[in-house]
């Protein structure tokens, strides 16, 4: 992924979590002194509230959010480096809702495709609490005229056009307020060192001639942000992530494009992975790079499959993940996979899954998807949402459902966009589990039951979870870029390119048998309606009876005609 | 390398998608393959670059060798021209509003553009707009590293040039299939010959001076506080140094640096009847150490404001046709806007789409002199020159000047119009109708696609009257034609600079997008003069509308000043001959003048305010200070 000015990142230190933690156990206890920020949104929410709640149409909900991002970036590609930055900037963005909590100004209407952007605008960077009134004062004003004409059309709409039952469940949920001042962060970033290091990372990629192209990207983020609404919450919470991302490109001799990707993420500057971790890493994605260049393209092939723990953490994200977001199961336009199957079993009884965005570590491994409060001031909530297989409810924001009345903290976004309901730390888990060795005796066994050659091991999967930057994918599509058959008569692992899984991924989760013991995580961005929002999935290792696959289209661009200038044997001696 | 993101360049250029969507692909004419005599395409070896020691042009020559002589694809033509541009740029912006900071952002990037033709000079692969084509994994632009290495260039030139051949042979073969489809194919060759120039300048090291610009920027801006009822102001400085490289297989090799300092702000305020209204100041010089310090350009704001306040008080314009004089720099605002889409002497593209067409003719992209040299454009007395070579005029440094133009062709003066008649338009190497050759005029902004654009554009008349005599003339005029009072504007708006927000921008784009056939153009400053007793009334809320070129063909009355009036010209041109199409900022526009006395034009329509103004605040302004 490449960060945008306007990405955003829920992370939390585990020093700031237990602080914040430590005042919602012990609510009342003495507050930090109120930021300038919170100050000139108080004020301008009671003022604006006080007029707009009594004009024509009438204001019923006032918010205010200010993100206050200091971020820096240190990018390198073939061995020099891309960008050495470092911005602080912040973002306003006002909400004024028109109407009542039943039926306001953002009700969707049937015929037209929701705007998922939301407006605002950069305000100073300096506490001058009269110039941000001043842009405060500003923005509510534009905002309730939007939001004014948009209940216009609403209602007119409302008279003319059948209403379909979800259509029916209000348009805002009633939260309690929260009130929470916690301590500011900040990030101190020395881009000298890390200016070294993607040097040295990328310099190390090209070694191979089979690496066109590679970038590593080193981000520091500190995030203060600060929320205020008329219905008394008032927060200030703040999060920093350290992130390098390690990208490359490559060409198999059909023209398929071969990329591989790797993250590290880390909270304190002290848990940076050290160099020698890195350029393992980068061995790794080379040897894998130029295997998936020489590999065989899969022919069409169903049969078991086992995914490990990464594989299938991003497996359960997309194909399942993403359809318990609440939002999903009003809009007319989507495939509402699960919207009246609360109460049913839809995967096997030994499987659990659970959103759980509190959590901030998993065997001291970071999870990327914690946060304390949602982008709509709530707090975030473990929900728990299939149990021994059967559906128990959805991820919510406050946008409710005709049988989900409240939010449960998963109202997310990415800075410039509506928040809608969003995965965080998604965690599955099973109650049939095998060690992975097992695991992958069991797949043996199944093909030789099922009188199959091979069974398919997926070690890696993309999804529109890990996206780059350059090509954002499909929100659902489920790719799957390192593929091996097994076989079952004893040869060695075969690596195969240009799997496409066929029909409906969801079936293939109804097939599970059996699951690994050990639950692999998987950190990632995840891009939806509501932009980039960063998550967690955890899952251990499972095998699937059945998956179908077919071979993937290549591109027509055939790799490079000479070769890389480094590697030309007619041009010896120019490498400077 | 890293792929240049579209949103990337959309902010740094703040115009519409349009303009970007026709990128690469803006060049013109193509021609049948056995009409006419196909110029020998010339292949020299690139000479090794002088400066020995720049890392930068030894990887391009090395690269651009290697490619030259052994880049082919089986069955297929070699390229037979391959052009490399690189920009090595370092940016420090700064923004501050009411004496407070809002952003302060310092970056160095390079970035490269790689032209790869195959074909000949008579008819190559470029000039054409197709719905298919290649889809390379990286493209032909992108970001490279800025350590001015060797190696990792290298690489990233090897790559892209890879991918702008297999580009241009693609595009070769789908437009010769589109022109056997047509019944007359065009003649004009696709590209044309020059001379090959090696210029390695020094490289020119940023020198952000000692100012402190981010408390330069809040107490400029603090100037504003005394303007309760502006709603906001953002006050930008932008100092930005960079280097171009240019390389081609002609033999071309040019290194220069290049610098400039600007001041851009935008205050917007509302009427008390919900107009809403706004006002800018701009001021561009070569260098940041040139740039006014603090105390002068609060003094500047605090004009600007003041202006803005009383055009707040001002009555609503009524509707109007009769005479207007364009006063100093209005008369210059008003010829970018209306000249140069018609200055450029190069074809549109070749385009198997009828949309494309239909686009370019929407937003303005033919030209109204196209075809119309040797007849009479403007009034017998005046004359029109464009001249890049220039570094001065009256001891006012002119932004516009440079040796040699984006394409690596000597700058050249070129006199487009003398006497009133038509006689030469500028051109790159993208040859037109009546001129083939290139003048030294292409130029772009952050590799954007070379177009032929004025540079210092000069409108000399002879027979100017003094400012008296014009004034006199003006209310004679008016009185004649039986009015009461009659318009005369002293700054045009620039939608550019004067938006705030990009919903601002878009209003604009709504507004003015919709006039292009139609001539509109928007006053910000205009007052109504009276014939009784010469008395200057401010007035708000007009359009001018169906102001063309061709309304200059006759012009009353002129003065006898030359006002300089500086500016960025906006690269994309979408909605040409429109204050959108003609204005940019610093970021992302190019250096641009006119020098042109005041105008006096009879029969101007002028349209009154006919929206429904908004409706007010419910809420008060808080505040602005403690």
């Amino acid at each position: 992924m490449t960060p945008t000015h306007r990405a955003r990142v829920l992370f939390r230190s585990i020093a700031i979590f237990l602080a914040t933690g430590g005042f919602l156990a012990a609510a009342g206890a003495a507050q930090a002194p109120t930021p300038a920020v919170l100050v000139a949104m108080k004020d301008e929410l009671d003022r604006s509230m006080a007029a707009m709640s009594k004009g024509d149409p009438s204001a019923y909900f006032i918010s205010s959010t200010v993100a206050d991002r200091q971020y820096s970036e240190v990018s390198g590609s073939n061995g020099a480096l891309l960008t050495s930055t470092e911005t602080r900037a912040r973002w306003l963005e006002v909400q004024t809702r028109v109407g009542t909590y039943q039926l306001d100004d953002t009700h969707k209407l049937a015929d037209r495709q929701p705007s998922w952007t939301s407006p605002g605008t950069s305000v100073v960077v300096d506490d001058n609490i009269p110039v941000l009134r001043r842009e405060i004062w500003l923005e509510t004003n534009r905002q309730y005229r939007a939001a004014t004409e948009a209940l216009i059309k609403v209602r007119t709409s409302q008279q003319v056009q059948v209403q379909t039952a979800e259509g029916n469940a209000p348009d805002f949920s009633r939260e309690k307020p929260h009130v929470s001042i916690g301590p500011r962060v900040e990030i101190k970033v020395d881009r000298k060192p890390w200016e070294e290091k993607v040097r040295a990372y990328t310099a190390a990629f090209s070694k191979s001639p089979e690496v066109l192209n590679s970038i590593a990207t080193f981000t520091a983020l500190g995030m203060n942000q600060y929320q205020a609404n008329t219905e008394g919450t008032q927060l200030a919470f703040g999060q920093v992530h350290y992130r390098l991302e390690l990208y490359v490109q490559s060409k198999a001799p059909d023209g398929m494009d071969i990329n591989r990707y790797a993250n590290f993420d880390w909270l304190n500057p002290k848990d940076a992975p050290d160099d020698k971790t890195v350029f393992a890493r980068i061995q790794i994605m080379i040897a894998e790079t130029e295997a998936l260049d020489k590999a065989p393209l899969v022919d069409p092939y169903a049969g078991p499959a086992m995914l490990t723990g990464r594989a299938a953490a991003v497996f359960f994200h997309e194909v399942f993940g993403h359809r318990a977001e609440g939002f999903r199961q009003k809009d007319i336009n989507e495939g509402q996979t699960f919207t009246s199957k609360i109460g049913e079993q839809i995967l096997p009884d030994f499987i659990s899954i659970k959103d759980d965005p509190t959590e901030a570590a998993l065997d001291k491994q970071m999870l990327l998807g914690n946060y304390a409060f949602d982008d709509e001031g709530v707090p975030a909530e473990k929900v728990q949402l299939v149990d021994h297989g059967v559906l128990k409810t959805f991820l919510m924001s406050r946008s409710p459902l005709v049988n989900i009345p409240q939010s449960n903290g998963h109202g997310r976004r990415q800075l410039g966009f509506v928040p809608v309901a969003r995965q965080g730390n998604l965690i599955v888990s099973s109650s049939k589990a095998v060690t992975n060795d097992q695991l992958r005796q069991q797949l043996i066994d199944l093909v030789k039951a099922q009188g199959k050659p091979f069974g398919l091991l997926i070690d890696d999967i993309a999804g529109g979870f890990t996206f780059t930057g350059r090509q954002q994918p499909q929100a659902f599509q489920v790719l799957p870029l390192v593929v091996y058959k097994v076989y079952a008569d004893g040869r060695p692992d075969q690596l195969v390119r240009g799997v496409d899984i066929v029909g409906t991924p969801l079936v293939s989760l109804t097939k599970i048998v059996a699951t690994g013991d050990t639950p692999d995580i998987f950190n990632g961005y995840c891009g939806a309606e509501s932009g980039s929002v960063p998550v967690a999935a955890v899952a251990p290792a499972i095998l699937i009876s059945e998956m179908e696959v077919q071979k993937k289209e290549t591109s027509t661009d055939k790799p490079p005609i000479l070769p890389p200038p480094g590697h030309d044997p007619e041009n010896k001696g120019q490498r400077q | 390398m890293r792929k240049i993101s579209v949103i990337a360049l959309l902010a740094a250029l703040a115009f519409p998608v349009v303009a970007l969507a026709a990128r690469d692909k803006n060049t013109a004419a193509a021609h049948d393959k056995d009409a006419g005599l196909a110029a020998k395409p010339i292949m020299v070896q690139a000479p090794v670059p002088e400066a020995e020691s720049d890392q930068t042009l030894r990887a391009m020559h090395d690269e651009m060798e290697r490619s030259r002589t052994r880049l082919q694809l089986p069955g297929v033509d070699k390229p037979f021209y391959i052009e490399y541009r690189l920009l090595d740029i370092d940016v420090r912006s700064v923004t501050s509003s009411f004496g407070a900071l809002i952003a302060t952002n310092d970056t160095r990037n390079r970035f490269m553009s790689i032209d790869v033709r195959v074909g000949d000079y008579h008819l190559d692969s470029s000039n054409f707009v197709s719905e298919d084509g290649f889809q390379g994994f990286l493209g032909t632009t992108g970001e490279v590293g800025i350590d001015r290495d060797y190696n990792s260039l290298r690489q990233d030139l090897w790559l892209s040039t890879d991918q702008a051949y297999k580009q241009a042979v693609t595009q070769m073969s789908l437009k010769q299939s589109f022109l056997r489809s047509l019944t007359k194919p065009p003649e004009i060759d696709d590209f044309s010959q020059t001379t090959p120039i090696v210029k390695i300048d020094p490289r020119t090291e940023p020198d952000w001076t000692a100012r402190n610009w981010e408390e330069e920027s809040r107490q400029a801006s603090a100037a504003l506080l005394k303007f309760p009822q502006l709603n906001a102001t953002r006050v930008n400085y932008y100092l930005v140094y960079f280097t171009y490289y240019l390389m081609n297989t002609e033999g071309t090799t040019i290194r220069t640096s290049r610098h400039l300092a600007a001041i851009e702000a935008a205050l917007d305020t509302t009427a008390g009847d919900g107009m809403p209204l706004h006002n800018f100041y701009a001021v561009y010089v070569a260098k940041p150490g040139d740039l006014p310090d603090p105390a002068a350009v609060g003094q500047s704001l605090a004009q600007a404001g003041t202006q803005l306040m009383t055009l707040r008080q001002s009555p609503i314009v009524s509707d109007f046709t009769g005479p207007v004089l364009f006063q100093g720099a209005a008369s210059g605002a008003l010829l970018a806007q209306a000249l140069a889409p018609s200055l450029s002497g190069a074809r549109p593209p070749l385009s198997t789409m009828p949309a494309f067409d239909e686009m370019m003719q929407r937003m303005g992209g033919r030209s109204e002199w196209s075809g119309r040299v040797s007849s009479r454009v403007l009034p017998a007395t005046m004359s029109l020159i464009d001249d890049p070579t220039l570094k001065e005029f009256n001891g006012v440094p002119l932004l516009g000047n440079y040796e040699i133009d984006d394409e690596g062709v000597k700058a050249q003066r070129v006199q487009v119009v003398e006497n009133g008649t038509l006689k030469n338009l500028l051109m790159s190497r993208r040859p037109g109708p009546e001129f083939q050759t290139s003048n030294g005029h292409a130029r772009s902004a952050l590799l954007s696609d070379t177009r032929p654009l004025s540079s210092n554009l000069f409108l000399q008349a002879s027979g100017g009257l003094n400012a008296a005599d014009l004034k006199k003339k003006f209310l004679d005029a008016c009185h004649d034609d039986g009015h009461e009072w009659c318009l005369e504007i002293k700054t045009m708006d620039n939608p550019a600079l004067s938006s705030i927000r990009q919903e601002d921008f878009s209003e604009f784009i709504g507004a003015v997008a919709g006039g292009v056939a139609s001539g509109e153009r928007i006053p910000l400053v205009m007052y109504r003069v009276y014939v009784a007793d010469g008395r200057e009334e401010m007035v708000r809320g007009g359009h001018i509308e169906g102001l063309q070129l061709r309304s200059l063909r006759n012009i009353p009355a002129y003065g006898d000043d030359e006002t300089v009036f500086p500016y960025m010209q906006n690269p994309s041109g979408g909605f040409a001959g429109t204050a959108l199409g003609a204005f940019g900022s610093a970021q992302g526009g190019i250096p641009s003048t006119i020098i042109a006395p005041s105008l006096l034009l009879d029969e101007v329509e002028v349209r009154g305010f006919h929206g429904e103004p908004r409706r007010l605040p419910l809420v008060d302004a808080p505040p602005l200070t403690q």
